[in-house]
């Protein structure tokens, strides 16, 4: 059994199982295909029994309509990231938390945007998942903060000050995060890496999860980019560690041809659902679909990886990772009905 | 020159101490066999429960499926001893 420690492999199992239960008990394809045909009211009566009761419950008397909707998903992930990071055992939450501190990434830079476009210290807090090592607290503390200045020096001694300290003057001089979170969303993988193979028990199996993960997002960037035209050096724009050289994704991206592009992207690929998937984009055209096959080919892999290793840090990511999309799901959905949108259109959308 | 009744007697008594030690064993022996296999389904089990109260009875079912096992044991130790 990959992955588990000798003495504590009942533990193991008994977070697993909880995960699998927990996986189980998610909204099925055919709930959402109703939700499509629900007002917002309805969808948010209907998630209201379901596993967010407890937040719609408690936060209706402050919000409503689709803020009600968008803060109760928000405090359910969180609350149940939390949960989990608290019941899963020794390796398995070390692993865990390293995954989880790509939330902070997300709420830090959450926070920048807010102070640098002048938001409301209340209206940023709605928009925070507090599901990372930066809890309630911290984030309050930062939202506070006057400043993205103040706020980047609340956060010495955390793992991504140095990149953000680097980085910081030159977003504030262009007015724009993006190359800021790159960065950190690249130191991110980097130090993930270094957390599988710093010779942990069941490293390994969470390395071939980091790598999945790193080939899927930098083919979806890939298809971004082509979708939006950008032929420049996009090294800087790709995540390194994955199966894929970034030399090789640069080569890739310099591809004409659409066809030509996904053939070629095909031959250096070895996993079948993904050359299935691959072949399907081929006559989709629309780029939000592309990247839902393959966030879906992501998903599967990873179950298909967790069954192999069912005792691993495996199962724990599969229902973190579908978690998430639940949540994504639930809240594009709400966000389409509120902008009238109709269903066939958020279909596309959503992550099934 | 040997004693034959004592030496029977010792024969007798060791055979019967065998069959004793035999006992122990096939109830022991197993009685850790079905410990080992009710660890892993114990703990799914706990798991299981913990997240749908509806699994107790069945979780409960597949628990105690490895005390079949002891069972056996028992069964071969009643048989070595009567």
């Amino acid at each position: 059994m990959a992955g588990v420690s000798s003495s504590g492999s009942a533990l193991y199992i008994y977070a697993c199982t909880r995960m699998r239960v927990r996986r189980s008990q998610l909204i099925p394809r055919e709930d959402y295909l109703r939700m499509l045909n629900m007002s917002l009211p309805e969808i948010t009566r209907f998630i209201g029994e379901t596993n967010y009761r407890s937040e719609i419950d408690e936060l209706g008397t402050s919000f409503s309509g689709i803020d009600l909707v968008e803060v109760a998903l928000s405090w359910n992930l969180a609350k149940e990231y939390q949960s989990i990071l608290e019941l899963v055992p020794g390796d398995l939450k070390y692993f865990t938390a390293s995954y989880l501190r790509r939330w902070d990434i997300q709420n830090v830079v959450t926070v920048l945007r807010g102070k640098l476009q002048g938001m409301r210290p209340g209206k940023i807090k709605e928009v925070l998942v507090p599901a990372g090592r930066l809890d309630r607290v911290v984030l309050d503390r930062l939202v506070a903060e006057e400043s993205p200045e103040r706020v980047v020096e609340a956060l010495r001694g955390e793992r991504f000050y140095p990149t953000l300290e680097k980085e910081l003057p030159r977003a504030m001089e262009t007015g724009s995060f993006a190359h800021l979170e790159n960065e950190l969303y690249k130191g991110y993988y980097a130090r993930l890496i270094a957390d599988a193979t710093s010779g942990l028990k069941g490293g390994d199996v969470f390395e071939k999860y980091i790598e999945l993960e790193i080939d899927i997002r930098n083919i979806q960037n890939l298809f971004r980019l082509r979708a939006s035209h950008v032929h420049e050096d996009i090294r800087e724009l790709m995540i390194s560690g994955g199966s894929f050289k970034v030399d090789e994704l640069q080569r890739l991206s310099g591809l004409e041809d659409r066809d030509e592009f996904i053939d070629a992207l095909k031959r250096q690929v070895r996993m079948v659902p993904l050359l299935n998937a691959l072949e399907e984009i081929r006559g989709t055209l629309a780029l939000h679909e592309v990247e839902v096959a393959l966030t879906r080919v992501q998903l599967d892999q990873m179950e298909r990886m967790s069954k192999r290793y069912p005792f691993s840090i495996l199962p724990v990511l599969v229902y973190l990772e579908e978690k998430k999309y639940e949540v994504a799901n639930l809240r594009a959905l709400a966000r389409g009905k509120e902008a009238g949108l109709p269903g066939e259109r958020l279909q596309g959308y959503l992550v099934m | 020159m040997v004693d034959v009744g004592t030496t029977l007697e010792m024969v007798q008594a060791s055979q019967l101490g065998m069959k004793a030690v035999g006992a122990g064993l096939a109830v022991g022996l197993t009685g850790v066999g079905t410990g080992l296999a009710e660890m892993g389904i114990g703990a799914a089990a706990v798991g299981a429960t913990a997240e749908n109260r509806d699994m107790f009875g069945l979780a409960l079912l597949f628990t105690v499926i490895p005390e079949t096992i002891v069972i056996f044991g028992l069964v071969v130790a009643l048989l070595l001893l009567f």
